[in-house]
């Protein structure tokens, strides 16, 4: 099946990049009619008739999160979450690098439906030409009065500002993003209050993703009932999946949501490059990771949850016959031990034991009955934690340890064969190939 | 307590039901029904629940997930488990993530036997480890402060220090450093922290990792006992818990009254124990015996000293210092105008307002209670800096502003760490406004005609207020045009209509420690017990200038130094050189008493019995905690003995008997016992107490007076101001002594520049009267151009060395001769430090 783009349509165009390239492809109509014909009001309603999820990880309806913004006079805030740190997620890059006023004309919408007149982009630090991009077009935006006061001659205001963060994974967590657009230490909120009441500088906020923005002016040009033909009935639209790791043809695709996940692996990606696949994280790695099983499965929201997993940020990592599972699991859970902020119990203290007892198991240090610890530890951190970030590590890693447990087993035995060695010194870990950066 | 009450509601835990108000929080709710709900970071005290331990997860039926009872509100009807297998398991758990990092080195551990992390973990943990892992390792202990060593190892990460340091005390010192489990508390730069209400951390630490300097490794738990008591070393009267090993004070800490303190302690407070048990204090009555002091037993003392009062024939004064007890006080003013026949009779370095006025500024319906703030929408703060004069009432007043979003204005001479600068995301001092050193009563005055034309926004922010609450500073009232600052004062609370608002009112920041207390008990020079009329007495001054011209002969000095503490020190040395008989009473030698004919050991608050009132009415009642000393024993229990043997017997044979006598003479104190003031105080205003006698003030004759001349070229305008650390108790404490500032006199940047001085230049001071001291320059980016300002107090070059100038010319200090050259420490490095 062949890709279906929408967001990427002429997205390797190089003019599209500019305001003027862009608005001779269609661009800005959407904003346009909503100056010339839309009520806040109804813009809301089509958000939330259209079924668009957010395409930031949690998958809640856009719409929905959009009308729990209350009314009335005070400041609100809209925030863009391009924070995209997710290993295996790298799609907001293209689509700001080369679609950013798609993301400033969906911001724009946004703005005005739910009467955000401050708007901010926070970009992690290290997409730094992509925030000279985004500069760029805002300048451009800026300049045709596409945003800030009295946009396109009307009385409505959305100002809109790009800000990059200083690299820090935690910052996609939408309270800690809002801490650290604040100028704090980026730790999460506790919630509620949920931002939607209580976010930026204590004002109502919108977080939404990149991508979910740039769904926006779509919805607005085609309606809620084009959008709805898209998809299946729970996962409205496409997605843009990023697919990496053992695959021949690695890189972002914009498919419909419910083709079956073979087909984006095998066919669109090329398929794994030594032997079949082994495991796949289907949504970032934080989504438990699912096998060859649940390869027909299609790729939505609601089939990746039944499956026990989930579709996240649409962020396929696959895994070929090559990789060793404990070493993948050992490097999944480095990144979050590496990225946890540190604030609550659980994950500060369970990321960092689930590393120690993993390296053991590589190095053969560990028993099988350290394989139930880790189990349990996983199980104590989920639910636990003051926001996913725990949950993030334990997933993945109880999922492994579940399913490939034999393999587990098998490497500790080898490990300790092939070195055993003294307690005191730690062998070098081989990356390996092939696993999401 | 003055907000109104959210409805009672009903839920259930474990079971039980609970009755409690709507909206509190489920761990709160379920204490109040005897139901333990295990917590690390939550703290009421420190604001907003953060949820970071993860410690009080229950479940909540309806809701999914495991909740945290910290910062889950609750609600009619909610049905809580906290003690199913699922909460226990989740309990379990996080008790043994804790313990990943923890060393349990507790038969080593300070807080081993008093240790929250040992409680839980025995209480709510799976009691044994199936952690195999190498733990974290960090340098330990290391020092914090000079008062504080940490080792981060013990720590648990459950951010109780740092809030405090960045929501309560808002010096922001303290910061988490680095990231999950490599996070440590530090420092920028590893600076030391130092900050004058740190030690707060060490009482609010959970685990051993936060620990007194002065007090690791002096005792275990089972060594000791607490005594609750109140702290008298400054007008907040904080109310405190002694540890007490051995009969003698190891460590101070909190007694939570939410109506004093909030919980919170200064370090002056919490360290100044030390001091308690310091050989150099003088343990026995003594004598002056041919030129020398002798021991003498008590009877002996207080027959001499009844001789030598008797001689003066009514020529006797007395001073009563801030240290003094309320029974003290009116024991000391009872003798003076009873049997010794005199009324020079007085508490403090200033004269007193006329008594009207100050009975007008007493009235109940002014007043606010501390806890009242709290409520305020807008503070005015003026003529004090409570950072140095009352410590705690900075954090009240910073948690109105931060919590309640009150509005703060400041008016003082000298800029005050209220308004230097706001944190993010608070509302902060809403606007500063400087006055020239002495003319408090102009802005006063100022003030009330802006408020009546209601135009400029400092105005409007004190008219638009439900509930204002004006804090204002004794120093006020105490200069030449202190009745029309209180004039003043009266009008601005007229004109706001402080009386008929619930929570607005003025409150008195008194420069002395039991300042109101002393005052209400009658020692004042013009009032007698209960703010009553008396036949008018002298001044301090007055005292000084009789004593020197021999219109007075004798003088008791009770526990007060005024040769430190008040103008003229020179005269007062000729003064008291003069007095042909002196009573002193003092915790240790000073320069006032050296010539005293007779010396009484004065008691610390630990050891001495009697009540306090705090500057908002609320007698305490101060409590002996450790014997006396040798020989020394209760001063109230002296000046009923005096008092007997000058032929006025009190038949007081307690403290709480004298307290009766002053009961009865006061009509403040009506119907207050020792019972009904009980552990944590009672307000007079608020149990039948009422002001007898006329209380309309009156404009002051006169009019304002000359403004003060321009300085002439060069010269700058003089101010004073009290710090917090100059005085016996940074000196005599080990612990503070590095708090112990030299003169420093502050100048602003174009000053200092244009006098080619920097930080840590020496340089003289002369006054216009031609008097001067050397003081290091200090340059404050805040301090007006022509003022430049001089510690109170320092123990050498003290600003009242200058007293009568009210402007200075500096200038650099000639280089005095080097006796020994020293190396690598320069002047400047000494200031900073």
């Amino acid at each position: 099946m062949p890709e279906t783009r929408m967001l990427f349509r002429h997205i390797d165009d190089p003019e599209l990049r500019t305001l003027e390239g862009y608005k001779r492809r269609g661009g800005y109509a959407a904003l346009e009619e909503v100056m010339r014909l839309r009520e806040p009001e109804e813009l809301l309603s089509e958000l939330e008739q259209c079924g668009l999820r957010g395409r930031g990880g949690a998958g809640f309806s856009m719409g929905k999160k959009a009308g729990f913004l209350p009314r009335g006079e005070m400041q609100k805030y809209l925030c863009c979450n391009a924070d995209e740190s997710e290993p295996g997620t790298f799609k907001d890059r293209e689509l700001m690098w080369k679609n950013p006023h798609q993301l400033i004309e969906g911001i724009a919408i946004a703005g005005i439906a739910a009467d955000t007149t401050k708007a901010f982009i926070f970009i992690r630090g290290e997409y730094a030409e992509v925030g000279d991009v985004l500069d760029e077009a805002v300048a451009e935006a800026y300049e045709a009065g596409l945003l800030g006061e009295g946009i396109l001659g009307s009385k409505e205001t959305v100002d809109l500002v790009v800000h990059r963060g200083a690299g820090a994974y935690i910052c996609g967590e939408e309270t800690a993003l809002l801490d650290s657009l604040e100028g704090k230490r980026g730790n999460p909120r506790l919630k509620p209050p949920f931002p939607a009441i209580q976010g930026l500088y204590g004002g109502p906020t919108l977080i939404n993703n990149v991508e979910t923005l740039m769904n926006v002016p779509h919805v607005v040009n085609n309606g809620a009932d084009w959008f709805k033909s898209f998809g299946t009935e729970q996962s409205t639209g496409t997605k843009v999946v990023s697919v990496s790791g053992c695959v021949k043809r690695p890189g972002n695709y914009e498919v419909e949501l419910g083709i079956p996940s073979r087909e984006l692996i095998y066919d669109l990606a090329g398929g794994p490059i030594q032997g079949e696949v082994k495991a796949w994280y289907p949504g970032g790695s934080s989504a438990p990771v699912l096998g060859p099983e649940e390869l027909d499965l299609p790729y939505t929201f609601e089939d990746m949850a039944d499956a026990g997993s989930m579709l996240g940020s649409g962020a396929i990592i696959v895994a070929d016959e090559s990789v060793s599972i404990p070493h993948m699991a050992l490097r999944t859970a480095r990144f979050y031990h590496h990225e946890s902020c540190g604030k609550c119990t659980p994950c500060r203290e369970g990321t960092n034991w689930t590393v120690k007892m993993l390296e053991r198991v590589v190095r053969g240090e560990a028993t099988p009955m350290d394989l139930d610890i880790i189990a349990s530890v996983q199980e104590n951190i989920i639910g636990h934690c003051l926001c996913v970030l725990g949950d993030a590590m334990a997933m993945p890693v109880a999922s492994m340890v579940k399913r490939w447990r034999g393999e587990f087993e098998e490497t500790i035995a080898k490990a300790r064969e092939a070195a055993p060695a003294p307690l005191d010194t730690e062998p070098a870990i081989a990356t390996p190939i092939g696993v999401g950066a | 307590m003055s907000r109104k009450r959210k409805p009672q509601i009903t839920i259930t835990v474990d079971g039980v039901e609970i009755g409690c108000e709507e909206g509190v929080m489920l761990h709160d709710a379920a204490k109040d029904g005897d139901v333990e709900i295990p917590v690390f970071c939550y703290e009421p005290k420190l604001g907003d629940p953060v949820g970071a331990c993860r410690m009080c997860l229950v479940e909540i039926e309806g809701i999914p997930k495991l909740q945290t009872s910290c910062s889950t509100p609750v609600r009619d009807g909610m049905v809580v488990y906290t003690q199913n297998d699922r909460v226990k398991e989740a309990q379990n758990a996080v008790v043994e993530f804790l313990l990943v990092n923890h060393p349990l080195d507790c038969p080593v551990c300070d807080k081993g036997g008093e240790c929250p992390l040992q409680d839980i973990s025995m209480g709510w943990g799976e009691g044994k480890s199936r952690v195999t892992d190498p733990k974290r390792h960090f340098q330990k202990p290391i020092p914090l402060s000079p008062l504080i060593k940490i080792d981060r190892e013990r720590c648990i990460l459950c951010y109780r220090c740092v809030r405090f340091s960045q929501e309560v005390a808002e010096d922001e010192q303290l910061q988490l450093l680095e990231r999950g489990p490599k996070t440590f508390v530090g420092t920028y730069n590893d600076r030391p922290y130092v900050a004058p209400f740190h030690g707060n951390i060490i009482e609010l630490c959970p685990v051993g990792a936060l620990t007194s300097q002065a007090y690791r490794f002096r005792a275990r738990p089972w060594d000791i006992e607490d005594a609750g008591s109140v702290c008298t070393l400054c007008p907040s009267q904080c109310n405190v818990k002694f540890t007490v090993r051995d009969e003698g004070v190891v460590r101070v800490l909190g007694r939570d009254n939410e109506e004093v303190d909030d919980g919170w302690l200064c370090d002056k407070g919490r360290f100044g124990y030390q001091m308690f048990s310091s050989g150099d204090r003088p343990t026995s009555p003594q004598i002056r015996e041919g030129g020398a002091l002798r021991e003498a037993s008590w009877d002996e003392a207080l027959e001499h000293a009844a001789r030598g009062l008797t001689e003066a024939h009514g020529k006797v004064a007395a001073i009563v210092g801030g240290g003094a007890s309320n029974e003290e006080a009116y024991l000391l003013q009872r003798i003076v105008r009873g049997p010794l026949a005199s009324t020079d009779v007085t508490g403090g370095a200033h004269a007193a307002l006329p008594a009207a006025a100050r009975r007008a500024l007493a009235d109940p319906s002014l007043a606010v209670s501390t806890s009242q703030i709290d409520d305020a929408n807008a503070i005015l703060v003026v003529g004090t800096d409570p950072m140095h004069e009352m410590p705690i009432l900075e954090l009240r007043i910073r948690k109105a502003v931060r919590r309640r979003g009150a509005d703060l204005l400041v008016a003082t001479e000298r800029p005050t760490a209220l308004d230097g600068g706001s944190a993010v995301g608070t509302s902060g001092c809403l606007e500063a406004k400087r006055y020239a050193p002495g003319a408090a009563a102009d802005f006063l005055e100022e003030l009330v005609g802006e408020v009546r034309e209601g135009e400029s926004e400092f105005a409007k922010a004190l008219t638009g207020a439900d509930d204002a609450v004006v804090v204002w500073g004794e120093s006020v009232t105490a200069g030449p045009d202190g009745e029309r600052a209180a004039a003043a004062l009266l009008a601005l609370a007229a004109e706001l209509d402080l009386a008929g608002q619930e929570s607005g009112g003025l409150y008195e920041v008194p420069a002395d420690a039991n300042g109101r207390g002393i005052r209400e008990a009658g020692a004042s020079q013009n009032t007698g017990p209960g703010l009553t009329d008396a036949s008018a007495g002298r001044s301090a001054a007055e005292i000084r200038d009789a004593l020197e011209s021999g219109e007075l002969e004798a003088l008791i000095l009770w526990d007060v130094d005024p040769v430190r503490d008040f103008d003229e020190p020179e005269a007062w040395s000729r003064a008291i050189g003069a007095s042909n008989f002196t009573l002193s009473a003092s915790m240790f030698g000073n320069a006032s008493g050296q010539n005293a004919d007779v010396h009484l050991p004065a008691e610390t608050h630990a050891e001495k019995e009697g009540t306090v009132t705090h500057p908002d009415g609320r007698l305490q009642r101060v409590r002996p905690s450790i014997p006396h000393p040798g020989n020394a024993g209760p001063l109230w229990q002296a000046l009923t003995g005096l008092s007997a043997k000058l032929g006025d017997e009190t038949g007081a044979g307690t403290a709480q008997e004298v307290f009766e006598l002053l009961e009865q003479d006061s009509p403040l104190y009506s119907g207050m016992t020792y019972d009904t003031i009980g552990g944590t105080g009672q307000r007079w205003q608020e149990s039948g107490g009422a002001i007898e006698g006329a209380i309309e003030g009156g404009a002051p004759e006169g009019g304002p007076s000359p403004a003060a001349p321009e300085p002439a070229a060069g010269a700058l305008r003089l101010g004073t101001y009290h710090d917090l650390w100059a005085d016996y108790v940074s000196e005599r404490n080990p612990a503070l002594e590095f708090l112990s500032p030299d003169q420093t006199v502050e100048l602003s940047e174009a000053t200092a520049k244009s006098l080619g001085v920097g930080n840590g230049t020496e340089v003289i001071v002369t006054g216009d009267n031609d008097r001067s001291l050397r003081a290091h320059v200090a340059v404050r980016h805040r301090i007006p151009d022509d003022v430049c300002f001089l510690i109170e107090g320092t123990r050498e070059n003290a600003a009242n060395l200058l007293s009568g100038a009210s402007t200075v010319t500096i200038a650099e200090a000639p280089p005095e001769p080097e006796e020994e050259q020293t190396f690598g420490t320069s002047e400047r490095e000494k200031v900073e430090w």
